[in-house]
């Protein structure tokens, strides 16, 4: 009897359970079917991305080779895809870092500074950005621009970069003559370099001499 | 659960759907990846570095130090706290950096791999890549290629990353030429030192002071726990000169392994290649009917450039090293005919063999020493490790002499010099670690039982028991006295010259004369700033011309203190244009690798990195 009871109620679940069905089975159904499409668009979208990454990869590939090789062509060809077809990809700053460096090196600077300024406007990545903008400021300083250089640098990198700008502004005001801005600027490279996670000490070093240089 | 659900089923039902939607579309491994294990010693996001991890990395650590140091450095002593964080913060800067180059979708081709990975010297054989090669190198590391390939992508994607922040980073040319400006600016020093030496007399040491230094100090007064030890060594080098291999088993070996002296034959042939049967026939027909013209028909219709301008010849080779089709007819004609065509993938081929060296055995004569050295070295390995078992054995159960295990295996019993418990070069064998730790072990020292046999290097096993025992011991007073009351005095030289080295310096920057003798002068700078300390350096480096002279001072350990002057401001150093251009490479590298770490440090400080550092201590 005992039993009975017991199949009594469980029929009486199983009917509820089944009459919940009856109601809910649209709504089930539909709520399946949308996370099936999310899913399939989010691995879609992936698939993209991947597909993008690589194709840019093989550009960024080519890129180093001629940078490598020395040859300016084919390095504006690659670079010039990289940024037309993919600059949302990681591959297309590298690139531009790349080019930029080796329009240096030759001493191109007009070149190097529209591939640092293609960075600074279209990375994704603010750690490129950062360091794209430090090394835009180098360039304008060979430029005979520390002026230009110094306004560049006001905008503030993220705390890893931090003592790297100060060490250049220190270089900048040393170009405009400020001596004492210029001591402030590498005693504060100093201070940061000097906190946990710090510099190195080739680093401090170098700054030392040139604060000691302008007599402490 | 079931109450649950039966109360609220729309909820339940919706969360049961959801939980099964990532096992349909991902599998399992949703579930499983994240979170880490609790034994991890760090979780960089969530996912964490195994206690595996950072084994190998411990493991190739190791291994690089045996490498630059020798096989007798103890990698554990070189094991501390501090080197272990520092493994674990590499790895943590690898994978932020992996995290980063898998969030940017970066690749490695298979072509890129396959490119290094026949790069690589080791894995190559004669003119190039070798698979088993390869295979073999891979195998004795304990990984499949896979694996290998697995990491090696990771390395290449690290290393893409790294060269595309730290590779490209410029150095204004203004900057570097002022650092290395500065670095070359020099000036012209003088020096004079002030003594310690004569202040020693005016010194005054009092009775109660050295005493005062004697009890503060008990620790400089100690002499070291030291032994001497007596020590049995069996080797297999030691076995392998008492026992010479029997002529008759030289012999029998050459016999049963004649295959490996064996040279296999060799045959020298030249060809003639062409695109088709009928070009090929007709050769052959023409070359059969003036044998002395085979090289020139070869030089004039041979396809093939290499031979074709030697008139055809091939020099010698031997089985395997021809397409199949090609070697069976050259190894199946006979010297000097000209044999039916035959193709290859190449095309058609008139073969005509013109040497043959027949297979030869090496003789005994000439392979009787190698074979000879062979046999010694496997029978005393044989010896080595058939006596190696009993000898410990020995050892172990008769603990209280090294005489029977001696007399056993006929080794002579050797006594030590005195040893600590820190491995000095003349401790020799018994500055093994482990020996030495054994030694030093209660059950040596107070029960002078032997050590257990110890492995010293391979094949070679020392068993030692010490002899005589000194411990620790406390100098008396009586003993160091003297030598206590030299250092104060020398000390207090010391602080008497630096004062009177300090007073006289003052009495320079104004212009007095102090009596001084200054050196030869000696030009200083920056780069090569000859002995003299920072502190000092500032100072005489910024020295101006339009002010002299300049003077700084420095202490100079016991030696007491030095004076330099300036005294004139020299011209730079001139500078060729090719180390102009070295210097500004390497400013750039150095910027370089200062900005790929702050790169690092800028992930870090946007990562969740927890280091867990009670997952890699070092446990006894």
């Amino acid at each position: 009897m005992a039993m009975k009871e017991l199949d009594l109620e469980e029929q009486e679940k199983l009917d509820a359970l089944k009459a919940w069905w009856k109601d809910n089975a649209r709504l089930v159904a539909l709520a399946v079917l949308a996370a099936a499409i999310t899913v399939a668009g989010v691995n879609g979208w992936r698939w993209y991305q991947a597909r993008q990454a690589s194709e840019a990869g093989r550009l960024y590939d080519a890129l180093t080779k001629a940078a490598r090789g020395g040859d300016a062509k084919a390095l504006r060809d690659a670079g010039g895809a990289l940024a037309e077809q993919y600059p949302r990809t990681l591959y297309a700053s590298m690139g531009a870092l790349a080019s930029a460096h080796f329009h240096f090196e030759r001493g191109e600077l007009q070149s190097a500074k529209a591939q640092l300024q293609w960075v600074l406007d279209r990375a994704a990545s603010p750690d490129l950005r950062d360091l794209a903008r430090l090394r835009l400021a180098a360039v304008l300083l060979d430029e005979n621009a520390p002026q230009d250089a110094l306004k560049l640098l006001e905008e503030k990198p993220q705390d890893a970069y931090a003592a790297q700008y100060d060490a250049l502004r220190g270089d900048l005001l040393v170009a405009l003559k400020r001596t004492e801005d210029a001591r402030a600027a590498y005693r504060q490279a100093l201070d940061k370099a000097d906190a946990p996670g710090g510099e190195g000490s080739a680093f401090r070093d170098s700054v030392q001499m040139r604060l000691d240089a302008l007599g402490g | 659960m079931f109450e649950l659900v039966h109360k609220r089923k729309r909820l339940a039902q919706v969360v049961l759907v959801l939980l099964v939607i990532p096992f349909a579309f991902f599998g399992l491994e949703s579930y499983t990846r994240w979170g880490g294990g609790k034994d991890d010693v760090a979780t960089v996001n969530g996912a964490g570095i195994t206690q595996r991890e950072f084994a190998e990395e411990l493991r190739r650590q190791q291994d690089r130090l045996r490498a630059a140091f020798g096989p007798n450095v103890d990698p554990e002593a070189l094991d501390t706290p501090d080197t272990r964080r520092a493994l674990v913060e590499s790895l943590v800067a690898q994978r932020l950096l992996a995290d980063a180059a898998r969030r940017a979708g970066l690749t490695v081709s298979d072509d890129a791999l396959r490119q290094t990975i026949a790069a690589v010297p080791a894995f190559q054989a004669e003119g190039g890549f070798s698979r088993s090669n390869y295979e073999a190198l891979l195998r004795a590391q304990g990984m499949t290629p896979q694996m290998f390939e697995e990491r090696l992508r990771q390395d290449l994607m690290l290393q893409q990353l790294g060269e595309a922040v730290g590779g490209t980073a410029l150095v204004s040319r203004a900057v570097s030429e002022r650092l290395a400006a500065l670095s070359g600016e020099r000036r012209e020093v003088r020096e004079a030192l002030v003594a310690a030496q004569p202040f020693a007399a005016q010194a005054k040491i009092g009775e109660s002071q050295v005493k005062a230094y004697f009890d503060a100090h008990p620790e400089e007064f100690r002499l070291p726990e030291r032994l001497r030890a007596e020590y049995v060594t069996l080797s297999a080098e030691a076995l392998r000169e008492r026992e010479p291999v029997a002529e008759e088993a030289i012999r029998a070996a050459y016999d049963s392994r004649a295959s490996q002296f064996a040279v296999a034959e060799q045959r020298r042939a030249s060809h003639i290649l062409v695109k088709t049967r009928e070009e090929a026939d007709r050769l052959a027909a023409e070359a059969r009917k003036n044998l002395a013209r085979f090289a020139e028909l070869a030089k004039k219709h041979s396809q093939d450039p290499g031979s074709a301008a030697k008139g055809g010849d091939l020099g010698y080779f031997g089985k395997g090293m021809m397409v199949p089709p090609f070697e069976e007819a050259a190894f199946r004609q006979k010297e000097g005919e000209i044999g039916e065509p035959v193709q290859s993938d190449f095309g058609w081929h008139v073969i005509r063999v013109t040497g043959v060296q027949a297979a030869k055995v090496r003789p005994y004569a000439e392979v009787r020493a190698q074979l000879a050295d062979e046999l010694a070295r496997q029978q005393a390995a044989r010896r080595f490790a058939e006596s190696a078992e009993a000898f410990s054995n020995i050892v172990y159960e008769q603990s209280d002499s090294l005489k029977p295990a001696a007399e056993r295996f006929k080794l002579p019993l050797r006594t030590s010099g005195w040893l600590t418990r820190i491995a000095t070069p003349e401790a020799g064998v018994l500055g093994h670690p482990k020996l030495l730790a054994a030694l030093f072990s209660e059950d040596a020292l107070k029960a002078r039982r032997n050590t257990d046999a110890v492995e010293v290097s391979p094949s070679v096993l020392v068993a030692a028991r010490v002899v005589e025992h000194v411990p620790q011991a406390q100098r008396k007073y009586e003993e160091v006295r003297a030598e206590i009351e030299a250092r104060l005095r020398a000390d207090e030289a010391t602080g008497l010259a630096q004062r009177a080295g300090e007073a006289k310096l003052q009495a320079l920057r104004k212009g007095e004369d102090a009596g001084l003798n200054w050196s030869a002068p000696k030009a200083v700078s920056r780069r090569s700033p000859q002995g003299i300390p920072a502190g000092a350096l500032r100072p005489l480096l910024a020295a101006e011309a339009a002010r002299l002279p300049v003077f700084a001072g420095a202490a100079r350990g016991t030696e007491g203190y030095v004076l330099y002057r300036v005294d004139k401001v020299l011209e730079p150093e001139p500078r060729p244009e090719a180390q102009r251009s070295a210097e500004r490479a390497r400013a750039a590298q150095l910027a370089g690798a200062r900005q790929m770490d702050a790169y690092i440090a800028s992930l870090r400080a946007s990562a969740d990195v927890e280091i867990h550092a009670a997952n890699f201590e070092k446990r006894p």
